[in-house]
Order: C-alpha cells, then sequence, then structure tokens
C-alpha cells in the first residue's frame, strides 16, 4: 500500500547553514500520504532545523520544496499552516493561564462580526474535533492545570484545528510516560487512518521501529538514507545514526568498594506543583562504586537529585553523607560542606556562572575558605594560583585562569565544573546527565574521569537519560520509574530488560 | 458528627460556602469602620469592637475551611474597621461632618482618580503585552504640556486633547522601538522616557511661554485657551448629583474607557491576542500572530491614554500647566495597575481608591486646622497611603499580584 | 546570541521551557559591554546626547556652540586650565567648589545604584534613600547641640548612613521574602519617603524648625556641620565630604573585588541559580546589597545636609532629584567605581554650570538651560540602554561571513 500512495511532500537538497554550523547539508527526503515517517538522528544531527524550515520558521539557503507537486516557500508559520502543515514542538506552544479552546483557536478565532469573541463557537468546534479524532479533552481547562500528555493532544489538536494535512512531531515522547506514549501511538495510528501524513522526529530506535513505516537517518546534517521499516533492524539504524558498529563502552578495570558514603531511606519529595516526584526512594552508594539511574525524563530524578544536593526540602525520608546524618532542612551549602559534589545537568545555568573568570568559577563553592579567603577578605591571586593548577591537571582548553567562562567550549565548560567538583574532595559525587551536548572526544574525557574518581574511592551517583552510558560507566543500575526505584541491574544487562523496567513493565512483574 | 463532616456538609450548600462567610466577614469589618463616619457617625464604641469582632470569627472559619485569601482579608478588615472606628470616634462629631461631606469627597475623587484611570488603563495595555512601562509619568506630563499648548494655540480643545495623544504616542512609541526592536532593558528605557519627557516639556514651556524671569505663569491667566467642558446633568444639592451631577466630560470617557478595555482585553479576539503575547510571544508567533505588531501597538495605546490623562489634568482640571505637574501621578498609576492585577476593572477600583486617599489629603486639613493632632493638619500622610497600600499588595499580603508571564522579557522573532 | 534549533538545548527538557541557552541578565550585559568597549562606549554615548540636546537647543533658536561654552564657564572645569588666571581664575575656583560639591552626593547615589545593579538589581529607590538619610542627618546634626565637632559629625554621619540603609534594606527584605519586584518597592518607598518628609517638616509638623510660617527643619549645629577646605565657608564653599565620597568609591571596588560579600553579589547578579547552586544564600545577598546600596545614598543625604544646607524644606525635599541623576550617572559609568566617578563628574558639571548662579542669562536662559540637561540626562540613558545591543548585533554581523567562507570551502 506504501509504494501506491502519492508523494504530497518533497523536500530537495535542503541546505541551511548557522554560524559556524552546517545544520542541514543537501537533504532529500519524501512523505508518501498516509505514512509515518520516522525522522532519526542523534542530538545535534539537523532534524529539527529540517522541520522547522518545513514550518516556515526559517529560511533554507539553498533547496526545494514541493507540497502536492507544487514547488512551495514559505515566509512565516503562518504561510505553513495555511498549507496545511502542522507543527507539535517539543517545548510546548501552549499558554499556561488560557484554556485549551482559548489556545487552539488562538490566531484563527472566530468572531462575531469580526471583534468580539466567540468562545462558545470556539469551544464547540474543539469538542467536535476531539470526538472525531477519539481525544478526550476538556476544553475549559486551563492548559496549565492539565497534564503533559493531555498538553500534547492539544498541541495536536491545534493542528487538526487548522486543517493540516501534514503533521510534523519533535521528539514528541520526549516529556511523556510510557503510558502516555502507547496512548500517542493509537492516536497517530488514527491520524494516519484518517489520511494524515506524519513526520516523527525521534532519537529512540525503539519507539520509531514501532510506529514507522519507512525511517530516514540524519547524521551531521546530512542525510544517510531512507529504509523501510520491514527488515530494519536496531543495529543497522545505529550504525547509519553513528557511523560506527560498535557502542561506545569503557574499560574499566575491576573495582574495590568500601563502606556507604551516600545512604538514601524513604526518601519523598515534592516538586514545584507540589506533586510527588519521588516517592519513597531508598538507595545506597558505595565508596568505589558508579551506580546508575535509568528512567525516562520525568520520572522524579531531577527532584531526587535536587534533594541530595540541598536544592530541594524533602517532605519525608532521610539522607546519610559519609555516615552522619545530614539536617532535614539542608541547603546547598550544608549538603556541600557535608561531601557532597555536583555535576549539574543544566551547567549553563546551575553549573557556572557564564560571566565570571575560569577561577571564580572554580572558587564558587569554597571562596568563603582560607586559602581563598579569611574572615571575608578575598585573596584573587590565590584563586586564580589553584585555577591554573586546575586547568592545567584537567586539561581545560581555551583560555587560562581570568578567561570569561562563557568564552569556552561547552566540552571544557563542563571540564571546570568536573575539576571544581573533584578538586574539592568530595565523598560523592552526584553527576546528573554530565555529557549532555559534548562531543565525542569530550564524552570520553568525562567517562574515563567518573572512573578514575571512582578508583580513587569515591561514591558516585550518575543520572543520565542516555541508555549506553548508564550500561557503560554503571557498576550497579537502578531504574527509576514514577518516583520509585523498580529495579536493581547488573551492568551485564540488556537494553531490552531496562527499557521494560523504565517503562514500568518490571515493577508489574515484580509485584 | 464531627466537625470536618459538619464543615463539608456547610460548604456543600453554597449559602454558607466559607468563602461567602469570609467576604461577608470583609464586609462586617468595612462596616465596623465606616459607620463611626458620617452619616451614621455612630459614637458607641462598642459598636465597631462588636462588629470587628464578628468580622475577624467569620474570618477564622474562613481560613479553617482553606479559603486563606478571603479569610485573612476579613480578619484584616476586622482589625483595621475596628482600629479606624475606634481612632474616627475620637474626633468630634463636627470636625467629622466636615471633613466627611461625602458628596464633594466623592466629587473629589472622581477628579483624582481620572487621570490615574487614563493612564493605568494604558499600563495595562502595555504590560498584558509584554512590555513593562514605568515612562507612563513622562507620557502623562507629555499629555499635560502638549494638551495645553495645543488648546491655547488652537483655541479649541478637542485638538488640545489630540495634541496630547499625539505627543504620549510618540513618546511611546520611543520607548516600543527601545524595546521591543532594539530589546533594551525596559525599566532602563522607561526611565530615559521620564526624564526626557521631564526635560523637554520643561525646556518648550519655558521657551514658549516664559519669559526671563517674569512670574506671568504664576497669575494663572496666560491659558487662553478653551477647557473640557464639564458635563452637567443637575445641579441640584442631593447626593448623587453632588457627585455625578457635573463633571468634567473626561471623567465621563475615563469611565466609558474602563469598560470599553475590558471588553476588548477579555472578550474580543484581538484582546485575546495582545494576552497571548504576553504570557507566551513564541507560542503566539507560531501561530501566526506578528508579536511585534501587537507590542508596538499596545505601548503605543499606552502612551496615548496616559497622554490623556495628563491632559485631562492641565486642560481639564487646574486649567495650567507647571514643570513636573503631574508630580508622580504616573507611578500611582503604575501601582494602581498593580494593585488591580492588571484587569481594568481592578485599576480603576485602586485608581478610585488612590483618589479617593488625595480627596481626603485635601478635605482633612482644613476641617481639623483647629486641632492639636500635626497629622490630620497636615494631610500630607494620606497623600502617601497609595504607595503604602501598593506596597502591601506587592508583598503579597493580600494575596499575589501576578504580573503577565512574558512581562518585560525582550522577544526575539526566529 | 540564539543556538540554532537543530543543538542540543541546554536546559532540561521539559515542556514549558523557555529556549535556551541561559540568559545573560542585564548586568551582565552591561559588564560584557565593559570589557570589550572600554571607556569608548560612554564616551561616545556623552558626544552623541550631546549632540542631541545641541540639536534641541538650535531647534528653538539658539546658538548651541555659544550656549555650550557658556555652560562650560559655568561649570569650573576651566579652573584646570594653566591659561586662565586672575579674575576669571578666582570665578572659575568658586564654579569648580560648586561643581564638586553637587558631584559629592552624585558619586553617592551613583554608587547606590551601581552596587544593587551588580547584584542584578535596578534600585531607582537612590532619592528616598538619600531622603531619609538627609532626614537623620537633620535630627542628629540638630539635636545634642553640646558635642564636640567630629563625635557630632561622625555620629549623624553614621546614623544617616544607617537610615539610608534602612529604608533600602526594606525593598531587599521584600525583595528577599516576597519575591516582590523591588523597581516597584523602591519608587513606593521613594514617594512615602517623600510624603513623611512634608509631613515632618512641613507647617505645624512636628520637626518644623523655629519659624512657624516657614517649611523648614531646625538648622543644624555648628559642631555637626562639615569642615570647609577650599573657598569660603560663609559662601558655601567645598567642604571634606568630597573625599568621604571618593573614599566611597575606594569602599565600592573593595567590596566587590576583595571580599567574599562582593563575590556573592556579583555571583548573584550574573547568575542566581548557579549562585545558589554554589551554596550562596540569594535571599541574603538581595537584602544586602539593597542595604549598602542605601547606606551609599543616605551618606549621600548626610553630605548636603551637614556639608552645605544645613536645614531641610519641603519644597527641597519635592523638587531633590539627585537619587535620579544617580541612576544616570550608575548606568553611563557601568556600574564601575571609575565610571561613576566620571560620570558624577559629568552630571555634577552640567547641573552647575546651567544652574542660574553659575549662567549668564543673556546667552542662554538658565530655566531652560536645566532643561536642556535634563533632556541630556534622558539621552544618556536611553542611549546606555541601547548601545549594548546595537554594538553587539554590529559584532555579529562582522562574525559571520568569515565562518560562512570557511564552511563551504
Amino acid at each position: 500500500m506504501a509504494a501506491a500512495s502519492p508523494v504530497v511532500l518533497e523536500l530537495h537538497g535542503i541546505t541551511k547553514q548557522f554560524p559556524g554550523v552546517l545544520a542541514n547539508d543537501h537533504i532529500d527526503l519524501d512523505l508518501k500520504r498516509g505514512e509515518v515517517h520516522a525522522l532519526l538522528g542523534e542530538n545535534g544531527a539537523g532534524k529539527s532545523t529540517l522541520m522547522n524550515i518545513l514550518y516556515g520558521l526559517y529560511k533554507p539557503d539553498e533547496g526545494e520544496i514541493v507540497l502536492n507537486g507544487k514547488p512551495v516557500t514559505f515566509s512565516s508559520a503562518k504561510d505553513a499552516i495555511g498549507k496545511g502543515i502542522g507543527m507539535v514542538h517539543q517545548h510546548f506552544m501552549l499558554i499556561p493561564v488560557m484554556t485549551v479552546a482559548e489556545n487552539i483557536v488562538l490566531g484563527t478565532e472566530p468572531t462575531e462580526a469580526g471583534i468580539v469573541l466567540d468562545y462558545g463557537g470556539a469551544r464547540k468546534r474543539v469538542e467536535e474535533l476531539a470526538k472525531t479524532f477519539g481525544f478526550q479533552i476538556d476544553p475549559d481547562a486551563r492548559v496549565e492545570n492539565i497534564t503533559v500528555g493531555q498538553q500534547q493532544r492539544v498541541e495536536i489538536l491545534k493542528a487538526l484545528y487548522r486543517r493540516a494535512d501534514i503533521l510534523i512531531l519533535d521528539e514528541p515522547t520526549a516529556v511523556l510516560t510510557p503510558q502516555e506514549a502507547t496512548e500517542l501511538f493509537a492516536i497517530l495510528k488514527t491520524l494516519k487512518a484518517e489520511g494524515m501524513s506524519i513526520i516523527f522526529i525521534s532519537h529512540k530506535l525503539n519507539e520509531v521501529l514501532d510506529i514507522a513505516d519507512r525511517i530516514s537517518v540524519l547524521r551531521r546534517g546530512k542525510m544517510i538514507g531512507t529504509i523501510p521499516r520491514e527488515g530494519a533492524t536496531e543495529t543497522e539504524l545505529a550504525r547509519m545514526m553513528v557511523g560506527r558498529d560498535v557502542v561506545l563502552r569503557i574499560e574499566k578495570p575491576p573495582h574495590k568498594v568500601g563502606e556507604a558514603l551516600l545512604e538514601i531511606d524513604d526518601l519523598h519529595v515534592l516538586d514545584d506543583r507540589e506533586i510527588e516526584k519521588v516517592r519513597g526512594v531508598s538507595l545506597e552508594v558505595k565508596a568505589g562504586e558508579i551506580v546508575g539511574i535509568a528512567g525516562v525524563d520525568g520520572n522524579g530524578q531531577t527532584e531526587l537529585i535536587e534533594a541530595i544536593t540541598g536544592l530541594r526540602h524533602p517532605t519525608a525520608g532521610t539522607i546519610l553523607v559519609g555516615r552522619s546524618k545530614v539536617i532535614h532542612h539542608a541547603n546547598p551549602r550544608t549538603m556541600l560542606d557535608a561531601g557532597i559534589g555536583h555535576i549539574p545537568e543544566d551547567r549553563q545555568r546551575r553549573g557556572l556562572v557564564l560571566d565570571f573568570s575560569i577561577a571564580e568559577n572554580i572558587a564558587l563553592h569554597d571562596y568563603r575558605y582560607a586559602p581563598d579567603s579569611k574572615f571575608g577578605w578575598l585573596y584573587p591571586k590565590r584563586l586564580i594560583e589553584r585555577a591554573r593548577r586546575l586547568i592545567e591537571e584537567f586539561d581545560v582548553r581555551g583560555g587560562g585562569p581570568t578567561t570569561r567562562a562563557g568564552g569556552l567550549s561547552g566540552g571544557n565548560q563542563q571540564k571546570v565544573i568536573v575539576a571544581r567538583e573533584v578538586a574539592r574532595n568530595p565523598k560523592v559525587l552526584v553527576a546528573a546527565q554530565p555529557t549532555r551536548g559534548l562531543d565525542v572526544g569530550a564524552i570520553e574525557y568525562v567517562h574515563r574521569r567518573l572512573v578514575a574518581e571512582r578508583d580513587e574511592g569515591r561514591a558516585i551517583l550518575l543520572v543520565s537519560l542516555e541508555l549506553e552510558e548508564i550500561l557503560s560507566l554503571s557498576d550497579r543500575i537502578l531504574v527509576m520509574f514514577e518516583g520509585q526505584i523498580v529495579g536493581e541491574f547488573p551492568p551485564t544487562a540488556s537494553e531490552e530488560e531496562l527499557g521494560l523496567a523504565m517503562i514500568g513493565a518490571g515493577k508489574e512483574r515484580a509485584a | 458528627m464531627s466537625t470536618f463532616e459538619l464543615r463539608d456538609r456547610l460548604n456543600e450548600r453554597s449559602l454558607a460556602s466559607a468563602k461567602t462567610v469570609a467576604i461577608c466577614g470583609i464586609v462586617i469589618g468595612i462596616l465596623a469602620g465606616w459607620l463611626a463616619l458620617p452619616p451614621a457617625t455612630v459614637r458607641n464604641p462598642a459598636l465597631p469592637i462588636v462588629l470587628g469582632f464578628i468580622a475577624v470569627l467569620l474570618g477564622a472559619y474562613g481560613i479553617y475551611c482553606d479559603e486563606k485569601r478571603a479569610g485573612w482579608g476579613a480578619v484584616a478588615a476586622g482589625l483595621a474597621g475596628t482600629a479606624l472606628g475606634l481612632l474616627v470616634q475620637h474626633s468630634s462629631v463636627g470636625h467629622l461632618e466636615s471633613a466627611f461631606a461625602w458628596g464633594t469627597l466623592l466629587a473629589a475623587t472622581l477628579r483624582y482618580a481620572t487621570p490615574l484611570t487614563f493612564a493605568a488603563l494604558g499600563g495595562i495595555f502595555s504590560e498584558r503585552s509584554g512590555v513593562v512601562n514605568i515612562g507612563l509619568e513622562g507620557m502623562m506630563l507629555a499629555g499635560a504640556f502638549f494638551g495645553i499648548w495645543g488648546a491655547d494655540k488652537t483655541g479649541n480643545w478637542i485638538l488640545g486633547v489630540l495634541i496630547a495623544m499625539l505627543a504620549g504616542g510618540l513618546f511611546a512609541l520611543l520607548h516600543a522601538i527601545w524595546s521591543i526592536h532594539l530589546r533594551a532593558d525596559q525599566i532602563v528605557s522607561g526611565t530615559a522616557v521620564n526624564f526626557l519627557a521631564l526635560g523637554l516639556t520643561g525646556y518648550l514651556f519655558i521657551q514658549v511661554y516664559g519669559s526671563n524671569g517674569t512670574p506671568s505663569l504664576s497669575s494663572g491667566n496666560w491659558f487662553k485657551g478653551e477647557s473640557i467642558p464639564d458635563v452637567t446633568f443637575s445641579s441640584s444639592s442631593n447626593f448623587f448629583a453632588q457627585v455625578f451631577g457635573q463633571i468634567n466630560l473626561m471623567i465621563w470617557i475615563a469611565i466609558i474607557l474602563v469598560v470599553v478595555s475590558h471588553l476588548f482585553l477579555f472578550r474580543t479576539s484581538l484582546g485575546l491576542r495582545i494576552r497571548a503575547c504576553g504570557e507566551h510571544p513564541r507560542a503566539a508567533d507560531t501561530v501566526g500572530i506578528d508579536v511585534y505588531k501587537v507590542r508596538y501597538s499596545s505601548v503605543v495605546l499606552s502612551g496615548v491614554l496616559a497622554a490623556m490623562g495628563g491632559a485631562y489634568l492641565s486642560v481639564g482640571f487646574t486649567h495650567s500647566f507647571n514643570q513636573n505637574m503631574t508630580a508622580g501621578r504616573g507611578f500611582i498609576a503604575l501601582a494602581a495597575v498593580i494593585f488591580g492585577k492588571w484587569r481594568p476593572f481592578g485599576a480603576f477600583g485602586a485608581a478610585l481608591l488612590f483618589g479617593f486617599s488625595t480627596a481626603l489629603a485635601y478635605a482633612i486639613p482644613p476641617a481639623y486646622s483647629d486641632t492639636a493632632s500635626s497629622v490630620l493638619k497636615s494631610g500630607s500622610l494620606f497623600q502617601a497611603l497609595p504607595y503604602v497600600l501598593t506596597l502591601i499588595a506587592v508583598a503579597g499580603v493580600i494575596g499575589r499580584s501576578i504580573p503577565p508571564a512574558a512581562d518585560g522579557r525582550p522577544y526575539k522573532r526566529q | 546570541m540564539s543556538q540554532p534549533a537543530g543543538e542540543n538545548p541546554a536546559g532540561a527538557p521539559s515542556p514549558q521551557q523557555p529556549e535556551s541557552p541561559y540568559p545573560q541578565t542585564f548586568v551582565g550585559r552591561l559588564t560584557a559591554r565593559y570589557r570589550v568597549g572600554g571607556i569608548v562606549t560612554p564616551i561616545f554615548t556623552v558626544i552623541i546626547a550631546f549632540l542631541a540636546g545641541g540639536i534641541v537647543v538650535a531647534a528653538t533658536g539658539h546658538n548651541p556652540l555659544e550656549t555650550y561654552r557658556a555652560i562650560f564657564n559655568g561649570t569650573g572645569l576651566n579652573w584646570f586650565f594653566p591659561w586662565v588666571t586672575g579674575s576669571e581664575r578666582a570665578d572659575a575656583a568658586t564654579n569648580l567648589q560648586q561643581t564638586l560639591i553637587l558631584t559629592t552626593p552624585l558619586i553617592l547615589c551613583g554608587l547606590a545604584v551601581a552596587f544593587a545593579f551588580r547584584c542584578g538589581m535596578f534600585n531607582i529607590g537612590g532619592q528616598g534613600q538619600y531622603l531619609v538619610g538627609s532626614y537623620v542627618a537633620v535630627f542628629v546634626g540638630s539635636a545634642w547641640a553640646g558635642m564636640a565637632g567630629p563625635a557630632h559629625i561622625f555620629l549623624a554621619v553614621t546614623l544617616a548612613a544607617l537610615a539610608g540603609a534602612a529604608w533600602g534594606g526594606i525593598a531587599g527584605f521584600l525583595k528577599a521574602t516576597t519575591g516582590a519586584h523591588e523597581v516597584i518597592t523602591t519608587i513606593m518607598l521613594n514617594w512615602i519617603a517623600v510624603w513623611v518628609g512634608n509631613y515632618f517638616f512641613g507647617l505645624q509638623g512636628p520637626f518644623q524648625g523655629p519659624d512657624a510660617f516657614n517649611p523648614i527643619s531646625n538648622t543644624i549645629a555648628d559642631s555637626a556641620k562639615l569642615p570647609v577646605f577650599w573657598g569660603d565657608p560663609n559662601l558655601q564653599g567645598l567642604h571634606v565630604g568630597l573625599f568621604i565620597a571618593l573614599g566611597m568609591l575606594v569602599v565600592f571596588w573593595l567590596i566587590l573585588n576583595r571580599t567574599t560579600l562582593g563575590f556573592e553579589v556579583k555571583a548573584v547578579g550574573f547568575n542566581p541559580d548557579a549562585a545558589e547552586y554554589g551554596g550562596i544564600s540569594v535571599k541574603k545577598n538581595y537584602f544586602l546589597a539593597m542595604a549598602i546600596s542605601g547606606c551609599f545614598a543616605g551618606l549621600a543625604g548626610a553630605m548636603d545636609i551637614l556639608g552645605w544646607e544645613f536645614n531641610i524644606s519641603t519644597p527641597q525635599i519635592l523638587f531633590s532629584n539627585i537619587g535620579f541623576i544617580g541612576i544616570a550617572v550608575a548606568l553611563l559609568g557601568r556600574n564601575t567605581a571609575l565610571g561613576t566617578l566620571l560620570g558624577a563628574l559629568l552630571f555634577g558639571a552640567l547641573y552647575v554650570g546651567t544652574s542660574t548662579r553659575q549662567l549668564d542669562p543673556s546667552v542662554f536662559d538658565p530655566e531652560l538651560a536645566s532643561n536642556l540637561t535634563l533632556i541630556i540626562q534622558g539621552l544618556v540613558v536611553l542611549f546606555v540602554g541601547a548601545d549594548l545591543l546595537v554594538i553587539s548585533i554590529w559584532n555579529q554581523r562582522r562574525r559571520i561571513p568569515t565562518r560562512r567562507r570557511t564552511a563551504l570551502e
């Protein structure tokens, strides 16, 4: 059936250049009616850029777009919408304080006499639309009060309301629970049956194999190839995505485990919306081991780390660092002093003051102690001294102690953070997404460093969304699902086993 | 049955819901103070005390039932009302009746509130679209000067007001370009507008109307143009006629604009788009709304409205101009926007409240000139009241004032 | 400035997250500019502002060059020219004294704004903090007339500074505990200070001075007056407050660059999230920064009262605007010590040069001139707000062509 379907969309030779980056390099792609066409690629491969071009947000430097046989150019998002292309962004474009109906009709509002908003009419239309496609949605609910999965459905309805017949979904499952992801796939199948053509952007192999009819792989801005789902294997796709056969695994010498340096007992943590995100987590990390926490984003990992590092107060439970109990209302300073080191997942927001020099950033935790300062008086020279030593030791490139941290590359910024944390000689090192946004060389460096610190006898807690990283580094793997630890696995576990636990399937089995 | 069950049962019947109870508490608390004033002028201290006590009880009930805001409001109203009532009873009846001549007092309230109302409406439009505008003061001042200059030169008050609106719009355009296109810090840009307006209006005023050092301006006769007319319904002395019988046209226009603004912002599609730009401009952009255009229009509108307030001040009210005549009213208007939670009716209510305290500031000193109390003779502390109230509001003591989410953050088109 | 959408955003992947990377705070942008543009940009800004002012002058039928020259002569800066001699030199000396008298509180009010900016806050409340400092200076200066000179001065100065610190601290406290925006709270506090002062020193107010028909406070005792070191004490000579102000410039610099407090303040100003992560209490620093800022402004009030005003009147309270000029001073000086000094000198000279005492009315009406200064002040602030972006956009445009060339090869 796929071969007989007409082609609704063609991209020929699309090229887009940004300062320093060739995001799209002469890309060819075609989309057939009624198919789900997956666009696969690693972070930074150029998928989002391509879709933004398609959606009218960027203009291509070269190449053409052919819609239903006619070449088109999009001058704006409005233009693209008008021609039937609807996009569901990764970061939702919804206004939290407005209702579902208001969000959906925004920009093409039904009006009386052209001025007055016909809210009743809007509501009715939303209800009809939802019924046609089988959604359950309350048009009068405020977006800030509905779940993430429902918000995504509102985004889809937005596109359908504007009579899109091509739908682009940008990493839609990144923010969904596995349950919601299944529901989404069901919706996509319904849409397909109604004749919609769908482009599904992802970097997750298993999903893509689940839902797509055809799969195109992008790597470093180039289109590597398009293959049908039948006969496609994970290995083949992985090879196309990454360009090499084997997945990176670090060589790890066998390790000696000491006493437990981090003990968490029945921890409960609420998030900003007073929803309990950590629901009774207990774990321990011993000296000389790396414990990795795997899980889909949004299952409480962030809140867990915030509690451990003092950025958020747990509502119940205890955290012991190095056998001494930490006070209940701990703040970051207390936790740092107790011996926790933290490599934050958002290095530019939490990890570094970009406008400070490298030396000042390195001093960010310890500036108030000797030798950096005494009785409140600061000695900048000593900061610079220490920074110089650490820059050399950790091979930070791109500047000296007085260089502004914002001028360094991502990898070097991460090195500065690692240097700072490690140099403080913490008992426990918490690393959250330590290699996010880094190039291969920097990733390798960070991984090697973490293993080295483990061998020095530190307890390392690694939280990552990349299963590969977890499998590669961890001595023990814990899976977190819906705020609880649902399974413990050795590093020899398969991705499949872990994936099942991450979706919560393992939980049912255990119960 | 347990208290919880009783409470839940009561709550099911909306008449006795906790929120209604608490709101009754607020009303009773206000009454505790108000009844001591003319015309009721109750002299028995028992009344404010008892009423205040009841209000506090009702408020406590509200808090117990989790209606925190209304509950605490009732407690506060009860305490404040009692204090006010007892304080008022300290004064002699003669003094009170002299100061609290409600007819003239409320008429004065309307007059003082009107410039604030115009500017506050302007502030609401600007901030709802996402641009912070602390230059309202400067735009109002520009309207005050150019209004009177226009009315003087053309002999026609309508043209004068139109010229004022143009001037306010131009200053606002400057702020808009800086805030939107150049993405400069919006507070800095607003501050610059205030300085510029102050300097430019002063400069032009001296240039056009001043001759070196002669005091011809202070005589007040130099403005030869028409002033904005009053709208007269009746000149009888009953209460409503005293307040509404003969007030300036601009005051009516202000009230109408409040209603129009509310309908526009919350019932039209354009209003929806303006609010979208202020909450999540990128979302608005992706559905095809031109965020820049919306913001530009809103900011220029805010300048036009603020200038109308200034024009009323000079052409309609004092029939003159002097340097820096707005004297901070633009900031009171900003306070009214915040106090009124960025809603036209709320801001109007705040403007009335602030206008009332200004009216008191002028009504009380002459009535109490023969007493020993320096506070009452001076009236200055009453002038400070709007600012104190806003401070309390901003601190969230009577409920958080949450601005539009993207207020103050420059937007960059992709 | 924005990352291309293909790259991995540095923010956590939550649906409602605004775009990345982490946005620079206003003070971050100002400081970045300072590092690269140095002193050129402020000078350039001033030149453009003067040019624009000159256009206004010309458009209203006056000669800009002569106007500016007359203003310049009034500032007393010509005293620095060795070729000015005789009675002209004596006049210039008096004028320069006046300029420096005004520069003193301007330095301090500029520091009040600058310090808060370093912590990421916009302190528009310098005016209120200045006034509160003046009130306390008047109280302490006029009471305890029997005290010895230096002790009396010290007491008055310290208490005035503390009063200013308290006034600023209120805004800081509110921001720390309730998150109330300091722009709003300080504006409100400004006006509260004005009206409270109006009450205190107005007719029949509790602190009105001996003259029952004039709303003026008591005059401070001689023991509380700051000694004059240049010029005639009876004709408003230059007092030692100038040295205190200069000293405060050094204190400002030392706090920011040589103390842990300054380290924390700067960190919070650049990136409160990272500062918190590093164990710094953001709230404590908000409060302290506002209190210290208020301290500077309160000190300015004391300098003026103890140095040359000696009392305070309600018209003075209503028309005073030193705190607001301080905003322009700080912005022009990019929130640095040296910049504040130069900015204060510039505006001090401008305001003195255009005042009625100094400016020759036959050349240009002093009332016009003082408004001209306000216009220039507005333009300076306007351009400070814009030049950062204009120049950074200009820089970006220069960078792109070179990259494009290498990538396509």
